[in-house]
């Protein structure tokens, strides 16, 4: 809308990240550590879809960087994911822009399921794999946390002007 | 390009060394967020224990109280048990136990990934943490390091389904190995002949035959022991002793890094210095016992005041040896007083001789003073 207009209040879009860093190692209770949100990749697909321009792969992939040396994971193994899935929102984003909130909580529950099955496989290929399926339940509970997350930033972004 | 950059730097990551101080300096600042993550908590606990009542105090006070008692009533015994068991030890010349040092670490964070047990402790690199190091809790053995940050550590749980420990029955040393399930309530023992001497309610304690594990700590009691005749071996299932997701200080325990070898050596020369010392005391008293005996001879005296002979034999053994410190007595007068008594009665009918006994009771004294 406003190409011209100065880039700003950018500092809110890593203030979210940060929170999102935050939440994906907050502790939780036991038995709701398997449901525990995507929080990152939410995230990041929000703002790949609100701000093109400016929250691309890379940004992607350094959040995945991060995310890795909290979870002593492999360097690199969510730094594809979230590659992934930033790649994915981003060649859907034309369409994706356009859909009602409920066809968007389809969509990122496929792609985040995607990325999920993409995480086992890797997972398995570096030698703890998980015994069941019921890794794909955070992107049922992520594609759930949606509509509320996307309200909630849109309002945010509107409300500062986020650009 | 980001999807090949992402597989090389796993590859590079799992295989080589290359990217350890890069992650080491991002988990420098990454790992602020468990701590501010755990906030909360912390905060939570801070009000709850500003306005804990007095009341409530006072009752944690008294159960701290006799918990204490009880531990140091246990603690009596140990020492004399522990004594007990070097010196059985040194009967059977097997190597001494290793004395561990351990340290106070605060659990920080949970691995969020649900199933991997895994916790994040705030002793690091910086603070001697190293690879491979057991954790225990008060209970019990917890785990071990499996990875190292500057300040802050990762621990893999007993419970982990990649873990797996070496125990003996504590009952009658039967060894096995105890296999996490992923389960934090349980352990398997992997491998146990169904005849094997293994019944429910037995401890299990390391065995030390990792040599990753210290021996004889804690590990887990056998829940449930299944025989089917299905199965080649024996079903066995335990609890760990360590409450493993709950506990929030853990002590690090640092055994000293040396080969067994080595650590034999060591064991060896120490109790070679260990019985020369002992063998020198033994020369000290040799050397105080005459002297010590007429010191002892004045007062003998009370008994047999009445019969001055073997006051009298006394004085004349002692003679000899005190013709030398004639001019002790002045600076031994402190040590020498409470000899006085003693020996003023039987000065009523020979006042020379006191003074014979007198200087040999002063280095004696002051003998006894060294040691």
């Amino acid at each position: 809308m406003a190409r011209h207009a100065p880039a700003r209040n950018g500092w809110v879009v890593w203030l979210t990240f940060a929170i999102g860093l935050l939440l994906s190692v907050s502790p939780l209770p036991q038995f709701m550590e398997i449901f525990r949100p995507l929080w990152l990749a939410l995230l990041l697909a929000f703002w790949a879809l609100a701000l093109p321009h400016k929250i691309g792969m890379v940004t992607a992939w350094m959040l995945g960087l991060a995310e890795d040396v909290l979870y002593g994971t492999l360097l690199g193994q969510n730094a594809l994911i979230l590659t992934l899935i930033t790649f994915l929102v981003l060649s859907l984003q034309q369409r994706l822009r356009m859909f009602p909130m409920w066809q968007q909580c389809l969509v990122i529950l496929v792609i985040f399921g995607l990325a999920q099955l993409v995480q086992l496989w890797l997972s398995a290929l570096t030698g703890n794999r998980q015994p069941t399926l019921a890794l794909v339940l955070p992107a049922l509970v992520s594609a759930l946390l949606w509509p509320w997350v996307s309200y909630g930033l849109r309002g945010l972004r509107l409300r500062l002007k986020i650009n | 390009m980001l999807v090949v950059l992402s597989v090389a730097v796993m590859v590079v990551d799992a295989r080589f060394t290359l990217l350890k101080p890069v992650r080491s300096q991002m988990s420098l600042v990454l790992m602020q967020s468990y701590w501010i993550a755990d906030l909360p908590e912390r905060l939570y606990q801070g009000v709850a224990s500003q306005f804990g009542s007095r009341t409530e105090l006072a009752a944690e006070n008294e159960k701290l109280k006799t918990e204490n008692l009880l531990l140091q009533g246990r603690l009596q015994k140990l020492a004399a048990l522990t004594e007990q068991n070097v010196r059985l030890r040194e009967l059977l010349n097997s190597s001494a136990l290793v004395n561990e040092k351990v340290e106070v670490a605060e659990l920080i964070g949970m691995d969020p990934n649900p199933f991997t047990h895994r916790i994040i402790i705030n002793k690091g690199e910086r603070d001697g943490v190293v690879l491979g190091q057991p954790v225990l809790d008060a209970r019990g053995l917890m785990g071990q390091v499996v990875e190292l940050m500057p300040y802050t550590s990762r621990v893999l749980l007993l419970t982990d389904s990649t873990h797996s420990i070496p125990v003996q029955v504590n009952r009658n040393g039967l060894r096995a190995i105890a296999s996490g399930t992923g389960n934090p309530e349980r352990l398997e023992l992997r491998h146990v002949a169904d005849t094997a001497d293994i019944k429910e309610g037995d401890l299990l304690v390391s065995s030390g035959l990792g040599q990753r594990f210290p021996a004889g700590y804690p590990v887990a009691t056998v829940k449930e022991v299944i025989h089917d005749s299905g199965q080649p071996f024996a079903i066995v299932r335990a609890v760990p002793t360590a409450a493993l997701n709950r506990s929030r200080y853990l002590l690090l325990v640092f055994s000293d890094g040396r080969s067994p070898e080595e650590r034999a050596a060591d064991a060896a020369q120490q109790q070679e210095s260990l019985d020369r010392q002992a063998a020198d005391p033994a020369a000290v008293p040799s050397t105080t016992v005459p002297s010590a005996a007429p010191a002892a001879t004045p007062n003998k005296p009370v008994v047999p005041a009445t019969v001055p002979k073997p006051a009298a034999t006394g004085h004349n053994t002692s003679s000899a040896p005190a013709a030398a410190p004639a001019a002790a007595p002045a600076s031994s007068t402190p040590a020498a007083t409470p000899a006085k008594p003693a020996a003023s009665k039987p000065p009523a009918h020979q006042p020379a001789k006191p003074a014979a006994p007198k200087p040999v009771a002063a280095p004696a004294a002051t003998h006894e003073r060294e040691e």
